[in-house]
């Protein structure tokens, strides 16, 4: 169980300081100037979040990582570098339509 | 007939099963010292003929501990302090603790999960929508003050027959088109619909969802055991005694 060799993944996996976020928009979400910007590994995925909203003057945002899942806004980038950063860069989908009802 | 078309970001009753699987077979995986999410069979013919596939997931016994804090669990009293007196246990229980329960129910009719819940004291007694307000993360809170009957609602449990807040799902299809991302029904891998589905219903209600969780079909055999998130993690002491 604890024996785990140490997977590529593992290997490439950098305590960085500072991560590139690459914001891609989905749906009906207008496109950002700058569609790249660091981030300190060590901020939570909130701070993301937050500059979406002021970039695109909207409170409710969908965004998601890996065409997978949506990070918790406590989640920290660098972890969410490690494990699902591709290329040297953490790519971040975002989508204006996020209704409940 | 949509085995071409782009996927609609629903889910089919008998797919619903196969990614409750998946659902139950990743949270045992990370979380294995955690209350499981179990399949509950149905029992009632609901739909006429009785399979299987018919009936929904289950996670009870979940702590609410603090607002701003998310669900954290805690497996069974006896083991978090086995030789400290117990008056402490009393003490840590009597102090307004919320237990929540959460479902995971198949909508026929919006052909999505929805996902369904309820709030008590440890006395048992039933939480009230305001106290049930102040256990949401803000966020959440905030959304249920501007729409408050699309959003969160009381509604009949379809199999425990009893009034339980429920989320309402239609939109569910929409917003998981898009997490999805436009992949064709054959390039889709619907077992894993629900992991995804709880990483976004898991914030309106405040139920941390473990990043693991969602590495299963990229690198399923890389555990993170190097890695010590710095968020969350260390705060669930509940342990595997068995």
């Amino acid at each position: 169980m604890a024996a785990e060799s140490p997977t590529s993944e593992r290997k490439g996996e950098k305590r960085k300081a500072e991560v590139v976020v690459h914001l891609r928009a989905t749906g009906d979400a207008p496109i950002l100037k700058q569609a790249k910007f660091k981030i300190a590994g060590s901020d939570k995925f909130l701070k993301v979040i937050e500059f979406l909203r002021r970039q695109l003057h909207r409170d409710t945002l969908f965004v998601y990582v890996n065409s997978a899942f949506s990070p918790s806004p406590d989640e920290l980038v660098i972890d969410l570098y490690n494990n699902f950063g591709f290329d040297g860069k953490l790519v971040v989908n975002y989508a204006c339509s996020m209704a409940w009802g | 007939m949509s085995n071409l078309e782009v996927w609609d970001g629903t889910i089919s009753q008998k797919d619903f099963y196969v990614a409750a699987r998946t659902l139950v077979e990743r949270w045992k995986q990370v979380n294995p010292s955690l209350p499981q999410w179990t399949w509950i069979p149905s029992k009632s013919t609901l739909m006429g003929s009785s399979c299987k596939e018919e009936g929904y997931l289950s996670l009870e016994n979940m702590f609410h501990i603090d607002r701003n804090e998310e669900c954290l669990i805690v497996d069974s009293f006896s083991e978090r302090e086995e030789t400290d007196d117990v008056a402490t246990l009393v003490h840590s229980t009597s102090n307004e603790t919320h237990i929540y329960d959460f479902h995971i129910v198949y909508s026929f009719s919006y052909k999505v999960p929805v996902l369904y819940f309820h709030g008590y004291q440890s006395d048992g007694q039933p939480l009230s929508m305001d106290e049930i307000e102040n256990d949401l993360p803000p966020s959440s809170s905030k959304i249920l003050r501007e729409s408050k009957w699309t959003y969160m609602t009381l509604g009949e449990h379809p199999y425990v027959r009893r009034p339980w807040y429920t989320l309402h799902p239609c939109a569910t299809s929409d917003w998981m088109k898009l997490l999805l991302g436009g992949t064709s029904m054959k390039d889709l891998d619907i077992s894993s619909y629900l992991l995804s589905w709880l990483s976004v219903v898991g914030q309106a209600i405040g139920l941390r969802i473990p990043l693991e969780l969602q590495q299963s079909s990229n690198s399923s055999s890389s555990r993170r055991g190097a890695t010590k998130s710095p968020t969350g993690t260390e705060a669930v002491e509940a342990r595997s005694g068995q």
